[in-house]
């Protein structure tokens, strides 16, 4: 009994607090794949994010400024990928992966600078909740309406399904196409700055885990809605406050193997969503990154 | 609303080396039906895709309403008032109908509400131009007819002044090309100004004030609807006084089954049995998307079966699980032959061998290749007849001959060809047409999938109409009149379905 209430004390805001990160990065991805691209670039812009967030964090004593520092250097490297993808025109899977690298890079390269830096974060509000929890939650409603239900949203969708029919509309497809990838910068960078200034308080290299790529195929579990992003990214959250509790309630299973839990929930909900797509094609996928992976 | 005049005044438009425009000016007027017609490649649509703003002219100008006016883009011509509904839609297929309306509206408020609701003006606009369609309707589930509808209630939603339809009745079944034809006289009678480009008489008759037809990139003469004649019109299209079309071969009363369709089910494809005998040509006819490309893919090998079997002079020829390999008795012409019949970036010799690969020699040698290739491609005219060059930079029509030339090699005993003359101008049409006739008075059975019912009602022998992936009709094309298949095509005359009331 006593293990039982070891395991589920606090169990919500502890998985409120794992899915914080990955939603930031889930829904801007989302939004990027909305406009037609999909970006493995992002675990490179959270990794820049955590590093920018945290040193920003433990110069200035501000995790305001720090996050925002995380979501500039986001946006940053993103543009690396917008200026690959968009000018130069070249394989979106290859930038991703160059992005990718190149984050990775440039946070252990800063990163170095970061070790033994303490930093205090934020005190949580009541019932553990804190400002980046809140502001995660907040930006849900906000891709949410403005995907589905204004006119900018209109057009960033047409983007995405078709640029030669939103040309033909009046729309410039590359101004949404840049933006999508700007945003998706921006929300990665608060995600990675999110992860290192409120989550974990630590900075180490490469501490983001997988979790950008995560996001890339939650991605596809939440059908592309901003709305069922939420859910996706509590699910994962939930895996891994799961998983920390039972390697604190001394689990008989070793502790490597319960850091895989997260990324096997989702891998199995991907599976299943997989399934039924092909059961039921689209499925809400933008038609323009069908045609990525066809050429 | 104020009647427009559009002049052009002199267009040149080359693309590289192809002179597409030259020297070609028009007068499009308010509250009357310009027919533009042409062969394919004769720069109308060209012509007028410079009077919209997606090709810049090279030299020559535009006039609206006596004000000289420069388009850098279509977004130019639309403010200017100009319209253009393309063969290809360009609603996006995953959008809503309102969505798609939201979308091309200049005045639409920014917070739009799930689904575009919140403006009524697309309902109500939606509802005075294409009654009956379901505003929340996923656009790509609509049929092509309503599709269209909806594309021209997109362009008179941006307050075009003219409209510009691209060949409109060539996706239409002929009752839904009457509405259009009432539509487009009813614009006019608006005020608006209409340009239908189009290479069918027929449309000219339906609904036409004036007539310009085009060849080779120039205007070469205009007319009244009234005063210019069909076959003043194909003179004018061709160059030439019109050949009359061969007539059908006569074919003896018994001759063998060839090829036989048992069962058929393949996708979209339920239960289709047809048989085809020995020097007979059978159409199929049907509105696009009711299955005859699919059938067409199943019996040709691209798609696999589900369920029946297909034979060829009693030989097993297709059936679930079986794999399909190239038959040298059996000519397959397939659709949209760019992208299922050819390796574009090969030469024309790999193209014209692809079927007699396994009868190559071990090492093939490029130089007998193309020395293989110069017959067929004389045969069938394909220009420019370089056996070297890469097959996908030929022109729609030369690839298509290409494709015949191809699957016309070893004497087959059947063809399957579907729309087999699509893309063509009239002498390569001619050539293609008279190639199948011929096949057929030797002994071989043609299976034809058609766009053109006159041209099938003239030429098969047989014609069976295929609605929502099933035949529902197998007529004798000697007495079948046009209006007669076109009610078979549209699905009007099947009886209702027992099961489905009793349900």
């Amino acid at each position: 009994m006593a293990a039982a209430d070891a395991l589920l004390t606090g169990l919500p805001v502890s998985t409120l607090r794992g899915a914080t990160p990955l939603l930031f990065v889930l829904l801007g991805e989302c939004l990027t794949q909305r406009a037609g691209r999909i970006n493995l670039g992002v675990e490179g812009q959270m990794l820049v994010g955590a590093a920018a967030g945290y040193g920003v964090t433990a110069l200035s004593g501000s995790p305001a400024l720090g996050l925002a520092a995380g979501a500039a250097a986001g946006a940053l490297l993103s543009t690396v990928f917008a200026v690959l993808t968009v000018a130069v025109d070249a394989d979106p899977f290859a930038s991703g992966l160059a992005v990718w690298m190149l984050g990775f890079g440039v946070s252990a390269f800063a990163g170095t600078a970061l070790v033994g830096l303490r930093i205090d974060g934020w005190m949580p509000w009541a019932g553990g909740i804190t400002p980046t929890i809140a502001l995660a939650l907040a930006l849900v409603p906000v891709c949410g309406f403005g995907l589905l239900h204004t006119r900018t949203g209109l057009r960033w969708r047409a983007v995405g399904e078709s640029p030669e029919h939103a040309r033909a509309a009046g729309v410039t497809p590359w101004h949404y196409i840049v933006a999508g990838v700007l945003v998706g910068g921006v929300l990665s960078g608060l995600g990675g700055a999110a992860l290192s200034v409120d989550y974990t308080r630590t900075w180490a290299e490469g501490m983001t885990a997988g979790r950008g790529l995560v996001a890339v195929g939650l991605v596809i579990v939440a059908r592309w809605n901003p709305w069922l992003a939420l859910p996706a990214a509590l699910l994962f959250g939930l895996a891994e406050a799961l998983s920390l509790r039972l390697q604190a309630a001394d689990s008989a299973v070793s502790a490597h193997l319960l850091h895989t839990l997260p990324y096997l929930a989702s891998l199995g909900v991907f599976a299943i969503t997989c399934a039924r797509l092909r059961r039921r094609p689209g499925g809400g996928a933008p038609a323009a990154l069908g045609a990525l992976l066809a050429r | 609303m104020a009647p427009v005049e559009l002049r052009l005044n002199g267009l040149c438009k080359r693309f590289r080396d192809v002179v597409a425009v030259h020297d070609a000016s028009l007068v499009i007027r308010g509250g009357e039906v310009l027919a533009l017609l042409g062969e394919n490649g004769a720069g109308k649509s060209t012509l007028m895709r410079l009077a919209y703003g997606m090709v810049r002219p090279d030299a020559g100008h535009i006039e609206i309403d006596a004000r000289r006016v420069r388009f850098d883009a279509p977004r130019d011509a639309v403010a200017a008032g100009i319209g253009m509904v393309f063969q290809q839609f360009s609603l996006i297929d995953t959008l809503s109908v309102r969505e798609n309306l939201a979308l091309a509206w200049p005045r639409a408020p920014w917070w739009l509400g799930r689904d575009a609701r919140r403006p009524g003006a697309l309902d109500a606009h939606l509802a005075r131009l294409v009654p009956g369609v379901d505003p929340r309707a996923r656009t790509g589930d609509l049929a092509v007819g309503v599709r269209q509808q909806i594309e021209i209630a997109k362009v008179l939603l941006r307050e075009a002044r003219c409209v510009i339809l691209d060949e409109p009745t060539a996706v239409l079944t002929p009752a839904e090309a009457g509405a259009l034809h009432a539509r487009v006289r009813a614009l006019a009678r608006d005020g608006f100004a209409v340009v239908l480009i189009t290479h069918k008489t027929a449309d000219v008759r339906a609904c036409a004030d004036r007539v310009a037809v085009m060849r080779a990139g120039r205007v070469v003469g205009e007319a009244p609807a009234a005063d210019a004649a069909d076959a003043r019109i194909v003179e004018w299209m061709v160059g030439v006084a019109p050949a009359p079309a061969a007539a059908r071969p006569a074919r003896a009363a018994d001759t063998p089954v060839r090829l036989s369709v048992r069962g058929l089910c393949a996708g979209p494809v339920r239960d289709v049995a047809l048989d085809v005998h020995a020097g007979e040509i059978v159409a199929v006819a049907g509105v696009s998307g009711s299955g005859q490309v699919a059938l067409a893919e199943a019996l040709t090998g691209l798609r696999p079966l589900d369920a029946g079997q297909v034979t060829l002079d009693g030989q097993a020829l297709r059936a679930p699980g079986r794999p399909a390999r190239p038959v040298a008795a059996l000519a397959a012409i397939p659709a949209d032959p760019r992208r299922t019949a050819i390796a574009p970036s090969r030469s024309l010799a790999v193209n014209l061998a692809l079927k007699r690969l396994a009868v190559q020699p071990w090492r093939v040698r490029r130089a007998a290749l193309e020395e293989q290739a110069r017959a067929p491609i004389a045969r069938f005219d394909v220009r420019p007849p370089d056996p070297r060059r890469p097959a996908g930079t030929l022109s729609g029509g030369n690839l298509q001959k290409l494709v015949i030339a191809r699957e016309l090699q070893g004497d087959p005993t059947a063809v399957v060809a579907c729309y087999p003359t699509m893309g063509l101008d009239v002498v390569a049409t001619a050539q293609v047409r008279d190639a199948m006739l011929t096949l057929a008075a030797n002994g071989c059975a043609v299976l034809w999938f058609g766009e053109d019912l006159d041209d099938l009602l003239a030429h098969a022998h047989r014609i069976v109409v295929m609605f929502d992936g099933r035949l529902v009709a197998d007529l004798d094309a000697h007495t079948a009149t046009p209006q007669q298949v076109g009610v078979w095509m549209s699905g009007h005359a099947i009886a209702p379905d027992p099961l489905r009331q009793a349900a």
